[in-house]
């Protein structure tokens, strides 16, 4: 593991009366997946728009400390949705344009090489997850952020994204990613934090993680976070 | 300044080619078509000549080419915004307002092409049918000429790319598609009567001691009209019509255009917020 790529230091974030984040701080070190996990409402998607830079915190403060680069980070939101009307060809060569990348190799790093001329309207949940990654990665940005990558994936595709995950922190990416999949997370993650109520609960590796209870993950994640009612109330708004 | 006009370039480019595959425009334009060559075959202007038929369908213009605008432009930026395109351009070095100047530029060529069109087909029609009196220059009043013509399509276009700006700073305000077209007939009626009734509301309830021309000239539609009758109109008036000030006209367009393109620019960059 390498120095933190991102950094974000006493970070919280409001919505009116409600408390999003509280002083929560993460570090996000280049060559690992750290991924952000926790209940509905727990803050995870306003902790990823907050090291994006996509929303402001209401105190603390983010910076990215990488390797210099024309696009710094590269974002997946939660449901990647394309224009209508356009290939997947000209999608990619829409965003590879803003930063001066190849939309090709764009495409064959995501495996959708094969289908550049498929109207992105006709691909499916996880081709257009893929193309989402592969607009993620133009510019070659050190610091990926994916908003639940997996969500309403089938297995396999769900797999083949957090495999493509692992192969960027691999090759010193620094891989931050939101996700309610706790097996995928435990085999691909470096580096889990444990969000509740807009805190950090705990920030470990898997394996430690593990130990706390002697099972799976989700075992140590289901000691870690209470249900409660009020969670609900703050998914709504925190979107 | 390459690297931001290649994402000027990237952003015009894409809706310049969504323009082109959009049956939507195709439609609009044949509509537009049918309203002017139906007004002007009505009011028998292309037989007459140049300055005849922009009176035949100039009130229909001012009316309608605001509609087309607010049309093409209502969803321009709302619909980046409700896909969270503007949330991934947002990690690109793409600066806010090369994105709204890509965004208003690829849809003022669609939208010049769906207005402009017919008014220039209709131009032909009169060139072919015009009366013995047209002559291509008008050097003295009375005098009818296709470069009056051309003016009034210049200006038309003016007016049109006005409309879309207060269209496109509409959209970026907008944060779901019911709300653009809420807020889009709002900004229609106040481009089309509205700013015109606050002038004249003004006026005569003394609340500003104003020349009419100077405050009529700060409307988008009375400058538009404005400018066709002191510019194009004005050969058929043995006298200057007086209708509004030429100068404060032609800045009041210019000034609501670059307000509102100001307006979508603050609007992306609140979005942090």
């Amino acid at each position: 593991m390498t120095d933190a790529y991102l950094r974000a230091t006493g970070v919280s974030r409001t919505f009116g009366d409600v408390t999003a984040l509280a002083d929560v701080s993460v570090e996000i070190p280049g060559g690992s997946v750290v991924a952000l996990i926790g209940p509905n409402g727990s803050g995870k998607t306003t902790l990823l728009r907050i090291l994006c830079g996509l929303l402001s915190p209401s105190d603390g403060d983010v910076s990215y400390e990488g390797p210099p680069a024309t696009r710094p980070l590269g974002y997946l939101p939660q449901a990647p949705t394309f224009r209508p009307g356009y290939t997947t060809a000209e999608t990619a060569a829409f965003y590879a344009r803003l930063v001066d990348d190849d939309p090709t190799e764009l495409l064959e790093r995501v495996g959708l090489g094969a289908v550049p001329d498929r109207p992105v309207e006709a691909l499916s949940g996880g081709m257009t997850r893929l193309l989402g990654i592969a607009q993620a990665l133009a510019g070659d940005p050190p610091v990926m952020a994916l908003d639940e990558p997996a969500s309403g994936l089938d297995p396999v595709m769900s797999r083949r994204v957090f495999d493509i995950l692992e192969a960027l922190a691999d090759g010193g990416r620094a891989v931050v990613v939101t996700s309610h999949d706790l097996p995928l997370v435990e085999r691909a993650a470096d580096r889990i934090v444990v969000l509740d109520r807009g805190s950090v609960v705990v920030a470990d590796t898997p394996a430690a993680l593990r130990e706390r209870t002697g099972g799976p993950l989700h075992e140590t994640f289901t000691s870690l976070v209470e249900a409660d009612d009020t969670v609900s109330i703050r998914t709504e708004a925190t979107r | 300044m390459t690297r931001r006009f290649d994402a000027f370039w990237a952003v015009f480019a894409r809706e310049v080619r969504g323009a082109a595959r959009s049956r939507t425009y195709l439609l609009l334009g044949f509509a537009l078509t049918l309203v002017v060559f139906g007004l002007a075959q009505a009011g028998d202007g292309p037989s007459a000549g140049y300055i005849p038929t922009v009176v035949d369908v100039l009130l229909v213009v001012e009316v309608l080419v605001p509609a087309v605008a607010f049309a093409v432009g209502y969803r321009s930026i709302a619909d980046d915004e409700i896909r969270g395109t503007l949330d991934v351009l947002a990690t690109y070095p793409l600066p806010p307002w090369v994105y709204v100047a890509g965004v208003y530029a690829g849809r003022a060529v669609a939208l010049l092409s769906v207005v402009l069109v017919p008014l220039v087909v209709l131009g032909a029609v009169v060139a072919v049918s015009a009366g013995p009196a047209t002559t291509v220059f008008a050097t003295h009043r009375g005098v009818d000429s296709p470069l009056l013509y051309v003016r009034f399509l210049a200006l038309t276009a003016a007016f049109a790319c006005t409309a879309l700006a207060i269209a496109v700073a509409i959209s970026a305000l907008a944060d779901s598609r019911r709300r653009a077209i809420l807020l889009a007939l709002v900004g229609l009626l106040v481009v089309v009567v509205g700013a015109d009734v606050t002038v004249l509301r003004a006026l005569t309830g003394g609340l500003v001691d104003a020349d009419l021309g100077i405050l009529l000239g700060l409307s988008p539609a009375s400058a538009y009209r404005g400018l066709v009758f002191e510019t194009v109109l004005y050969v058929a008036f043995s006298e200057r019509a007086g209708f509004v000030s030429v100068p404060v006209a032609g800045i009041g367009l210019l000034g609501w255009s670059v307000a509102s393109l100001l307006v979508a620019t603050l609007a992306i960059m609140g979005r942090r917020a």
